[in-house]
């Protein structure tokens, strides 16, 4: 994780803290410009509209559907997730911390006689490795889940825009973010439109 | 409620009309993936690796009767019976799993399956050895089944208890039962497959999911029978309800490891291209993954229970094998069986690597070699303290015989492989496997 990351991560759950650079584009009403959004019909055309983003070289854009739809990871040209490395990771913590606080505490800080069974006996340790390895990482799943798709929010700026709310029965949306580095009004505008969106639209940031 | 009964189709009915079906057939008659040279092995290339294991194996069996002869029967046998039970455990895991992707209705595995069911219909080879080995143990009264010995039951209050269980008849008998219950099980399965390769009679896949259903419960109770009466009645004082759960394990385990060493090496002959791909060994590799887990929470849950209650005739299974010098053996398998595939086997790249997991799984098959030898090999000292530990010569006899009983099995495996198509060619949801992907 970069600088720059870090400051939008810490921005998304503390806006207060950091100041937001200058809009990149602002639209006629002096509101920040969130990005642009074209709308399609069908699945097929969406999967392929969405390589077509893909291609172009944009970073920051995200497909919005009513509902799952398999192989989209490679349309959009998505990695793998870095979770699993940050749950094996909380995992191997829980184990070490089971480790240090059980046998520290039993072997030397506080030896009691349980059942006249040696002190540093490892037997006893083991469910509790067990269940501390696993709460981490159940914790490191869900928050980690949680941190990197950046929820939960109050308010998104796509909810601004009317048509939007049918992504939930039968419309499929691609959203390109301003904050791209290939954002451009124009061309994007017209690589929407070449990848057959309808209804293309920029999405004021209204805060 | 009577036109509910109607739209209702009948047990009987086929969810696919006649026309959709041939239609199906032909779709997948027609696939360049189906190609004759795809799912089918000559003889001359599984000879390749069958012929060094034919000799391998009775080299190895040889020794180990030479040694029987000249040095030692009850070490021989204990080495016959690691190999044994290796081998029992990967045929009885392959009917298992054949049985419950039948029960599942399972598509993924369909590709795989063929494999399975030659593992399994080869569990006639263990079971004629284990009724020979109960022969023979009831004739010399008692060679490793020391409770067998009518010295030994003499005025023993305990196996006057246990008789109605343990005596010579009933283990016979016993034996004689699981014999016909695996190999009618494994026969059926097999044969039902077979024939809809060749008729294309997609009804056979229903009779197989009826039967399996009953065939899970038999399953479940003969390996646990079977494993109390050669394994755990090694120390006829010791008892411990999870054992049959701890056999099942190795079984479980062993046979996955078993389809991924077959699959990876016919891939590697150039068969089963596009067929068996890595979102086959992916899947599988997870099930060989699930169960290094499932074994090491049974073998530590029965070990932590025991170590826990502290009840002598429990713990002096453990501090018998730790007085005699068998601990390493079990901090071996902590490692061995479990940590090390754990760290290994959690890692995507090499569940989808077809050598990797077949490397992972000639080791785990090893690793329950292991698991046969920290149960059967110590109760040779145990029952016998004039034996003292074996020494260089009777692990000689012991590694000679558990190879020659492996190396053997394994010819017979890849017999089994070039007599039918490596895969069910009819099967009614072949196109489902055929597409299988993992979307994780």
């Amino acid at each position: 994780m970069n600088p720059k990351e870090l400051i939008s991560f810490v921005a998304d759950y503390f806006p207060m803290l950091v100041r937001k650079p200058a809009p990149k584009y602002v639209s006629e009403s002096g509101n920040r410009v969130y990005g642009m959004v074209a709308e399609f019909h069908e699945t097929p055309k969406i999967y392929h509209a969405a390589e077509i983003v893909r291609d172009a070289g944009y970073s920051k854009w995200d497909v919005h559907t009513p509902f799952p739809i398999h192989d989209m990871e490679t349309a959009m040209g998505i990695k793998t997730t870095k979770l699993p490395l940050m749950a094996g990771g909380a995992a191997i913590t829980g184990v070490i911390i089971a480790i240090l606080l059980q046998w520290g505490t039993t072997a030397y800080l506080y030896p009691t006689v349980v059942q006249g069974k040696p002190f540093e006996a490892w037997e006893p340790f083991v469910p509790i490795m067990f269940e501390l390895g696993v709460l981490l990482t159940a914790f490191m799943c869900i928050f980690g889940m949680l941190a990197l798709n950046g929820l939960p929010r109050f308010h998104h700026p796509l909810f601004s825009h009317e048509r939007f709310y049918k992504v939930s029965d039968d419309r499929f949306f691609i959203a390109i973010e301003s904050t791209d580095p290939k954002f451009d009004p124009s061309e994007t505008r017209a690589l929407l439109e070449k990848a057959g969106g309808t209804g293309i639209a920029l999405i004021e940031d209204e805060d | 409620m009577s036109q509910i009964a109607a739209n209702h189709p009948s047990p009987d009915a086929t969810g696919l009309s006649d026309h959709d079906w041939n239609h199906r057939l032909e779709r997948i008659a027609s696939d360049a993936r189906m190609h004759e040279d795809n799912i089918h092995l000559p003889k001359s290339a599984a000879a390749k690796i069958g012929r060094p294991m034919l000799i391998l194996g009775l080299v190895g069996l040889v020794v180990a009767a030479v040694g029987a002869v000249s040095i030692n029967v009850a070490h021989a046998l204990a080495g016959i019976e690691i190999g044994l039970f290796t081998v029992l455990a990967i045929s009885l895991g392959s009917l298992f799993w054949t049985m419950v992707f039948h029960a599942l209705n399972a598509g993924w595995s369909i590709t795989l399956r063929r494999q399975f069911e030659n593992l399994a219909s080869l569990i006639w080879i263990p079971s004629v050895c284990l009724i020979l080995i109960a022969i023979i143990e009831v004739m010399s009264q008692g060679i490793l089944l020391t409770w067998l010995d009518p010295a030994v039951r003499e005025g023993n209050h305990l196996l006057e208890v246990k008789a109605p269980y343990l005596n010579g008849t009933a283990l016979i008998v016993r034996v004689i039962v699981y014999a016909i219950c695996w190999i009618t099980l494994s026969r059926l399965l097999l044969g039902w497959s077979r024939k809809s390769d060749e008729t294309g009679d997609r009804t056979l896949g229903r009779k197989a999911r009826f039967w399996s259903s009953f065939g899970i419960p038999v399953f479940a109770l003969s390996i646990t029978f079977c494993a109390f009466d050669f394994l755990m009645s090694l120390d006829y004082r010791f008892f411990s309800t999870m054992w049959g759960v701890y056999f099942f394990a190795s079984c479980a385990l062993g046979s996955a490891s078993a389809v991924a060493i077959i699959a990876a090496l016919t891939k590697s002959a150039g068969r089963l291209q596009g067929i068996v791909t890595a979102e086959h060994f992916h899947d599988l590799g997870k099930l060989v993954f699930a169960f290094v887990v499932f074994w090491a929470y049974v073998t530590f849950s029965q070990y932590f229970l025991i170590w826990y209650s502290n009840i002598p005739e429990e713990t002096m299974w453990f501090t018998a094998r730790r007085a005699i010098g068998y601990d390493w053996l079990f901090k071996v398998m902590l490692l061995g069986h479990f940590a090390a595939p754990f760290l290994i086997l959690i890692w995507r790249p090499v569940k989808r690597s077809p050598k990797l997991l077949a490397i992972m799984g000639a080791y785990l098959i090893l690793m329950i070699v292991l698991d046969m030898a920290w149960i059967i090999l110590p109760m040779l000292t145990v029952n016998d303290a004039s034996q003292g530990t074996a020494t260089l010569p009777g692990h000689l006899i012991h590694a000679c015989a558990i190879l020659g009983v492996i190396f053997t099995y394994g010819w017979f495996v890849t017999a089994k492989i070039t007599k039918s198509p490596l895969i069910p060619t009819k099967d009614p949801m072949l196109h489902e496997a055929l597409a299988h992907k993992n979307y994780v």
